[in-house]
């Protein structure tokens, strides 16, 4: 397992820089982001937590270039969204940025090997043989792959996801609570795999979860609470984590 | 609840509006048509009855035939009007005198278009109250060179008090001083017609014959009521006439007049609100379209309500009530639009040269109440079936998401169908053959719905075909065909909608191509002459002067002329009127192929007529056979002295044009059929104005431009019936970009850009239109065929599909999909991603 330095900047998958949200203005005022600086290194697994309305969603939708903060800097791979047109906005999102949403990951219209080459379509390309049939392996799913998700359980779907975002090898893999909606056996697998995607293909993965036991799964754990960066460590556990949660207050 | 239906229209009232659309145009166009022929008949009964605002009485011969108001029968003594005069309950009475006459202009040109309008001489009436003309230059005509003519003629030729003018006449073409110029009542001109007003005598001569009159009317005298008048009239021309007369009221002459114009603007009427009925029709496919799609959007706010307490009957009429609401202010909104529809109505039917008086819109509250209350049932009819599927979502489903639709065991569905079809297809060829249009209508219908009802099945492979091409723009392509083939009623009905109007276009495509291919082949085998000798313009009966024909018999190089005249008639005491043709029977032979005939055509005389042996066989009638003929002249008995076969050139029977010349004095040529060199038949129409000469491929052309326009018209009124199917395309698009929210967002998450959404979205539109538009090609090609084969007999012997319009057809229906596709499309593209997938 991989131990890097947290702020590695050769190695960075993505750099967030005093990165500011504010919504509204005078007494309505809320900071989603408060100044937020932090780098994502490449090839590891990080967890952003904190609790309902800190933030972490927020980051992660910048991050992704969902969103866009109201000041600061945010690079992807060496992109600064902030310059980005909104078709190259979109254009970084299919082939470098990949995703991982709680539920409703999936086109429901498409059988799950048409969902996981859909963004090297949209893209106008044609994923390598090879390669595809390595994630295909990965997902483990055989058989099933030729199915709508609607045939699908609500884990092998996510497993679909996974190897959705993992297919484009994007330089980033954004997770949003992706074992949310799942039962806590389809969770672990769902994290297993992730960690597995990791170490295997040396993915970066971000994930924002208010679960500890799935920040367990990680190799490092920011904090945010009220918009801010409250806490970093690395090779969280679960009790590190409920630990620190508890100091937090949240 | 019912204040529960009124927030929640509130609040989807932008998903309401494109059914709201769609009852408001079907509604604007219903009364729109209303407006338009309400408008006509009273703007042309006005135009016909300032005429005789002041008769109290009028005397003429018996009617043996019922003419229109702008056909002129049989005349009487003009003596008559002495003793007319003479009686003591007569303050003033004068002579009617009408008939053709045209003025011609100083270019040599016709002043007034006789295709678009009537041009008739009069006799000026000293009369003041009887006069309808009052001059506004000038002075009376006082001898047989003198005319007055109407402002309006003056105005457009330019001519004025003391120019010379030109007026041809049913037997005559001859120079006339212009003595004077009147106003026509109020207006400038009797209705947008030519009048020449003779003095009495030239009147007589030209336009009915010396001592002839049409009829006499009476101004009766201070306080005697008009049936007084006309009870004195009666006794005192019993004795003296010799002939027997007939005398009315000025109110029954009214009356009469008023039936007239009613009965010759009743075929607009009733065409316009078969198409009116078509344009609800599919207005009523998109309100089910919504309202199902809304319900199954909303099971489970509507399985809430149903675990919250509510009964079934409670949500069926929630729905109910909601349509009646939506109804009620659509059909309002359509009524305000159908006075503009009536401008672009009178705007359409004057692109097709026929010319109405002008006059302010006349809007009836029966004929609103009728379009609204049409539009309203539309609408509430619509909802019915969508109201009792809400009615029936189980409260359960309120803890269930969205459910999936499933399409109805196939094989139900399918025997459905087929039968709906082959009843639909049993009755449009039954309806054909016995000429039964109610029956052909209800086919059609039946067609449809059967085409509907299977519609579903169709969509999958359909969408698969027609995705083919699609598959160019990539994953948008196949996106596409998934999205239209995901809720496959929803496409069907979408779909048949469009299927309708486009089916009636295509079948219309057919038709004109057919009988324009029909003709040309007739032309070719049958036709033997070199020219047509005819009036410019459109084919409404008028005529020109026998002189014409007079000339061409006369002129070297011109071989073989026969005349072609037409006359209202009732021919062998059948029920309605024909128009009875009279030819040259003794050259129509070489002109027209007669095939076989039985007894000589050229011995017809003045009592013979000749039939063909379908009428012959029909009516049990041999050579020798006598029939009565009512003419609007008398009655006559005339003996059938030729039978030929049934040809598309002549109607059942004619007579010979010696014969007319001696029953219909003053009779007009409809056309003159030739044989000869172009410049000898050119050499002789040049003197005639109003006449143009066509040779073969020219007759072709006008014929073959004449049924294009007519198709043009039929189109543009069936574009209606396509815009709100279109419409409903839109519609159905928006509803599904609704509920397909999060995986837009998804899909923009995971990088498809804006310009791939909307292709995707356009290329779904693309594929339900062009479902829509391939369903109605097949059904409108099968429609066309069917119409053509029934009408073989009538000369309908060549069936021509034309493949580059069915092919325009195609691809404008698929472009506008994609266009009616680009609004939905657009709102898509901006949804925001965050929001989208929250």
């Amino acid at each position: 397992m991989t131990n890097q330095p947290s702020s590695n900047f050769a190695t960075a998958a993505a750099r967030v820089i005093d990165a500011r949200k504010y919504y509204g203005t005078g007494e309505s005022e809320v900071r989603a982001l408060d100044g937020v600086t932090v780098d994502f290194a490449a090839g590891q697994f990080t967890a952003v937590m904190g609790p309902s309305g800190s933030g972490k969603s927020t980051l992660m939708h910048c991050v992704a270039g969902l969103d866009m903060p109201t000041s600061g800097q945010i690079l992807v791979g060496g992109s600064d969204l902030g310059r980005l047109s909104d078709r190259e906005l979109t254009q970084l999102r299919r082939d470098r940025i990949g995703f991982i949403f709680q539920s409703f990951n999936l086109v429901p219209t498409l059988s799950a090997v048409e969902n996981i080459a859909l963004p090297a379509r949209l893209a106008g390309r044609k994923l390598e043989r090879a390669w595809l049939d390595q994630v295909v392996e990965t997902v483990g799913l055989g058989h099933r792959l030729r199915h709508r998700p609607s045939e699908l359980s609500g884990g092998q779907q996510q497993r679909v996801a996974v190897a959705r975002a993992l297919a484009g090898r994007p330089d980033i893999i954004f997770a949003d609570e992706p074992t949310g909606n799942l039962d806590s056996r389809s969770g672990a697998e769902i994290l297993a795999f992730m960690r597995h995607v990791v170490d295997e293909f040396g993915q970066t993965i971000v994930m924002v979860t208010h679960d500890s036991v799935a920040a367990a799964h990680t190799d490092r754990a920011v904090f945010l609470s009220d918009g801010r960066i409250v806490d970093d460590i690395d090779d969280p556990t679960a009790d590190s984590v409920v630990q620190r949660i508890h100091t937090i207050g949240a | 609840m019912f204040v529960l239906t009124l927030k929640n229209l509130f609040a989807h009232r932008r998903r309401l509006l494109s059914t709201a659309l769609a009852v408001v145009l079907g509604v604007a166009f219903m009364s729109g048509t209303f407006v338009f022929s309400d408008t006509l008949t009273t703007t042309i009964n006005g135009v016909v009855q300032v005429a005789n605002e002041n008769v109290d009485a009028l005397v003429r011969a018996p009617q043996p035939v019922s003419l229109d108001f702008s056909q002129t029968g049989v005349t009487i003594d003009g003596a008559t009007l002495d003793t007319v005069a003479k009686l003591a309950v007569v303050a003033q009475a004068d002579v009617q005198i009408v008939g053709y006459a045209q003025l011609i202009g100083p270019d040599g040109q016709a002043v007034v278009d006789q295709s678009t309008a009537s041009t008739l001489g009069f006799n000026w009436s000293s009369s003041d109250e009887l006069n309808p003309f009052d001059l506004i230059d000038g002075a009376a005509p006082v001898n047989g060179d003198d005319i007055v003519i109407d402002h309006a003629s003056a105005k457009r030729s330019g001519y004025g008090v003391g120019d010379t003018a030109t007026v041809l006449t049913a037997g005559d073409k001859r120079a006339f001083r212009i003595v004077g110029v009147a106003d026509y009542g109020d207006s400038d001109s009797q209705g947008g017609a030519g009048a020449v007003l003779f003095e009495r005598q030239a009147a007589e001569q030209l336009l009915t014959s010396p001592g002839q009159v049409n009829s006499i009317v009476a101004v009766a005298a201070a306080g005697v009521p008009q049936e007084q008048l006309v009870d004195a009239l009666t006794a005192a021309l019993r004795e003296s006439a010799d002939a027997p007369l007939e005398v009315i009221t000025g109110q029954q002459l009214s009356d009469e007049n008023r039936d007239d114009v009613s009965n010759s603007t009743g075929p607009f009427k009733t065409i316009l609100l078969i198409f009116s009925l078509i344009a609800m029709f599919v207005s009523a496919f998109i309100i089910n379209n919504t309202f199902s799609i809304t319900v199954a959007q909303r099971a489970r706010e509507m399985a809430l309500l149903r675990a919250l307490g509510a009964s079934r009957r409670q949500v069926t009429s929630a729905v109910i009530v909601e349509a009646t609401i939506t109804g009620v202010i659509a059909a309002m909104v359509g009524l305000g639009l159908g006075v503009g529809i009536a401008q672009l109505l009178r705007a359409l039917i004057s692109a097709l040269g026929i010319e109405f008086p002008d006059g302010s819109a006349v809007v009836s509250p029966g004929s609103m109440l009728l379009a609204f209350g049409v539009g309203v049932a539309a609408t509430v009819l619509s909802a019915a079936a969508p109201s009792r599927a809400a009615g029936r979502v189980p409260p359960i489903a309120a803890l269930r998401g969205l459910s999936i639709e499933i399409v109805g065991s196939s094989r139900r569905r399918l025997a459905l169908g087929a039968v709906l079809i082959a009843a639909g297809v049993g009755l449009v060829l039954v309806g054909l053959a016995s000429r039964q249009v109610a029956l052909v209508g209800l086919g059609a219908l039946a067609t449809f719905a059967g085409t509907a009802v299977v519609g579903p099945m169709l969509v999958r492979p359909a969408a698969r075909a027609l995705g083919v091409p699609l598959s160019v723009t990539g994953v948008s392509g196949d996106l596409a065909v998934q999205n239209a083939s995901r809720n496959p009623k929803r496409t069907a009905r979408t779909a048949s909608s469009l299927m309708i109007g486009v089916s009636l276009v295509a079948c219309m495509t057919v038709l004109g191509a057919s009988m324009t291919s029909s003709f040309g082949s007739s032309l070719d085998k049958n036709f033997f002459g070199s020219h047509v000798v005819e009036v410019e313009g459109l084919d409404v009966p008028s005529g020109f002067s026998t002189q014409l024909a007079d000339e061409m018999r006369t002129t070297d190089g011109i071989d073989v002329v026969s005349e072609f005249r037409l006359s209202r008639a009732r021919v062998n005491d059948e029920t309605g009127t024909t128009d009875l043709e009279a030819y040259d029977a003794a050259t129509i032979g070489e002109l027209i192929d007669l095939g076989d005939v039985e007894g000589d055509p050229a011995k017809l005389g003045t009592d013979g007529i000749a039939i063909d042996s379908d009428y012959a066989e029909a009516n049990d009638l041999q050579l020798g056979s006598q029939i009565p003929v009512a003419l609007p002249t008398g009655n006559v008995v005339v003996t059938v002295r030729s039978i030929f076969e049934p040809t598309v050139w002549i109607a059942s029977q004619f007579m010979d044009t010696a014969a007319f010349d001696e029953l219909l004095p003053q009779g007009m040529v409809y056309r003159v059929y030739a044989l000869g060199d172009a410049n000898a038949v050119q050499s002789v129409t040049d003197g005639f104005p109003t006449v143009q000469v066509l040779d073969r491929d020219a007759f072709l052309e006008l014929v073959s431009s004449t049924i294009d326009q007519f198709l043009a018209v039929i189109t543009a009124l069936l574009a209606l019936a396509v815009l709100i199917a279109l419409l409903g395309v839109a519609n159905t698009l928006s509803l599904a970009i609704f509920e397909r929210k999060r995986e837009i967002g998804l899909l923009r998450a995971i990088g498809m850009t804006r310009s791939q959404l909307r292709t995707t979205i356009r290329n779904e539109a693309m594929i339900v239109a062009l479902l829509g538009t391939a369903l109605g090609i097949g059904l409108g090609t099968f429609l066309g065929w069917a119409v053509v084969r029934s009408l073989e007999d009538q000369g309908f012997d060549t069936l021509t599909i034309p493949g580059v319009r069915i092919a325009v057809i195609a691809i404008l229906g698929a472009a506008a999909g994609a266009t009616v596709a680009t609004l939905p499309a657009r709102r898509a593209a901006r949804l925001d991603i965050l929001d989208a997938i929250r």
